[in-house]
């Protein structure tokens, strides 16, 4: 696949110097809502929003890497290739890219950060970190034991990490994070529809839902901590198989388990509106006030 | 309820019964001189035209009957070997949660099949694909599967001492979808 991608960009390409570090400092046009797929494996990438219809790359290219990219208005791609696929060299690289776009990148390593783009972001990291900073319409960012955190508000996100932690600190109206050991923070506002999970990890959330709205929870052994404000409208439907379920929120006390172990809550926080529903195995439970 | 289905000292007596039988049996005396006879005399043409019931839309249709029926006494008997203990209110709550979920052991017994099926499948073929990614990738992510299975073992415990509990069920289910998932996306990212 490699051997392909090489052979379609050599005609496009501008190969680094086979010698030490280098500096790279070059330009594309591209569509102010075209797509953008960036493919590099260790080191950085930063992604830049900007109000114009091309892309630049800046950045340093370590040693025996080759920056390969091409394409046209409507899509481009980039990659940095190695000449040690096992122990390939750093490359760090700022692509600034028109706001609207649609970005695509993927790395092994590598951190990933996002800053101002307005379009659609899928982000793939194995063990790098991942950050998003503003409003993108859509988030998919995926990790396996890296860190994710997105600071601003998607219209729809979709956040995973199996040994990384995950953090939101924002809003959004559509929101999936799913962790197996990573702690989970949510902190924000205007949760329509939400969903957390994770296996052993924490989850913490503070803010407040929109009214209508469903939200879940699901912890095998992890602790749940969910912190409202006082006008926060919802209804819990609270269950844990073997842990322990506290109550700051409301004045209702959690129940014994409707099968005979455990612990249930059923209550409502600022005359209802929006379904909130928190299942744990064995990882205590809480709801506090924040205010 | 469940007794008259698996009554377990009737199972013995049959599976007994079924030990003693003959293994072959021979037609009985004259049979197929009479089978022969009776061909010949409805003719050549009635031997040479299928029967409706041979016609391979009927087959076809007998076939998915079949299939069918299987499926829905196979449902049955699962739903019967599950003891109807859901608490008052439940069921009207659950009504709203848009869930294909199995309710019970039993039910999510066939499903867990699945489950372990595409899971082994998955996992061979990142075993194949190691090569892509960093040993300490594949630690992490076996320390990630263990950490999984450790959860799905501990609720299967529970569930199996606890057969109508929907909520383990449910746990259960978001812990295997959750393995699935994490190989599924480890085995894309090897992939680059």
């Amino acid at each position: 696949m490699r051997m392909v991608r090489t052979a379609v960009f050599l005609a496009v390409a501008a190969s680094s110097s086979l010698g030490a570090q280098t500096k790279i400092n070059r330009g594309l046009p591209l569509n102010a809502d075209g797509a953008i797929r960036i493919y590099n494996s260790v080191g950085s990438v930063r992604v830049v929003g900007w109000n114009r219809d091309s892309v630049a790359i800046r950045g340093v290219l370590g040693k025996g890497t080759t920056l390969h990219m091409g394409g046209g208005g409507a899509g481009m791609k980039m990659f940095v290739e190695g000449t040690d696929e096992r122990n390939p060299a750093p490359a760090n690289i700022e692509v600034s890219v028109p706001a609207r776009a649609k970005v695509w990148v993927k790395t092994a390593t590598a951190d990933i950060e996002v800053t101002g783009v307005t379009g659609s972001l899928d982000l793939y990291v194995v063990g790098g970190r991942i950050t998003v900073n503003g409003s993108p319409a859509d988030v998919n960012a995926e990790a396996i034991d890296g860190s994710i955190r997105v600071v601003g508000s998607p219209g729809w996100m979709r956040a995973k990490s199996a040994s990384g932690d995950v953090t939101l600190d924002g809003s959004s109206a559509d929101v999936t994070i799913s962790t197996v050991s990573g702690k989970i923070d949510a902190d924000g506002t205007g949760f329509d529809k939400a969903k957390f999970e994770t296996v052993t990890g924490s989850i913490r959330f503070a803010g407040s839902f929109r009214r209508g709205g469903l939200v879940n929870f699901d912890t095998h052994s992890g602790s749940v901590e969910v912190g409202l404000s006082s006008g926060s409208p919802a209804d819990f439907d609270v269950v844990s198989i073997a842990g322990p379920i506290t109550n700051k929120l409301t004045s209702t006390r959690p129940a014994a388990g409707r099968y005979g172990r455990g612990a249930e809550l059923i209550t409502s926080s600022a005359n209802g509106g929006t379904r909130v529903q928190i299942r744990s195995f064995k990882g205590p439970i809480s709801l506090i006030r924040l205010d | 309820m469940t007794d008259d289905i698996l009554d377990e000292d009737r199972i013995r007596d049959l599976e007994a019964r079924i030990a003693q039988l003959p293994r072959e049996i021979e037609p009985p005396a004259g049979a197929w001189t009479a089978i022969k006879s009776e061909i010949a005399r409805k003719g050549d043409a009635r031997i040479g035209r299928a029967g409706f019931w041979q016609q391979p839309a009927f087959l076809a249709a007998a076939a998915l009957l079949l299939v069918t029926g299987s499926s829905a006494i196979t449902a049955i008997a699962l739903g019967r070997r599950a003891p109807s203990e859901t608490a008052p209110g439940v069921a009207a709550r659950d009504g709203a949660r848009p869930t294909a979920t199995p309710a019970t052991l039993a039910e999510f017994t066939v499903v867990e099949n699945d489950y372990i099926s595409t899971a082994n499948r998955l996992s061979a073929i990142l075993e194949s694909e190691e090569t892509q990614l960093t040993p300490e990738t594949i630690m992490k992510l076996k320390e990630s599967l263990r950490v999984i299975d450790a959860a799905i073992l501990e609720a299967r415990r529970a569930l199996a001492a606890d057969p109508a509990n929907k909520q383990l069920v449910e746990m259960l289910s978001t812990s295997y979808n959750q393995k699935l998932d994490l190989l599924r996306r480890t085995t894309e990212m090897g992939r680059s």
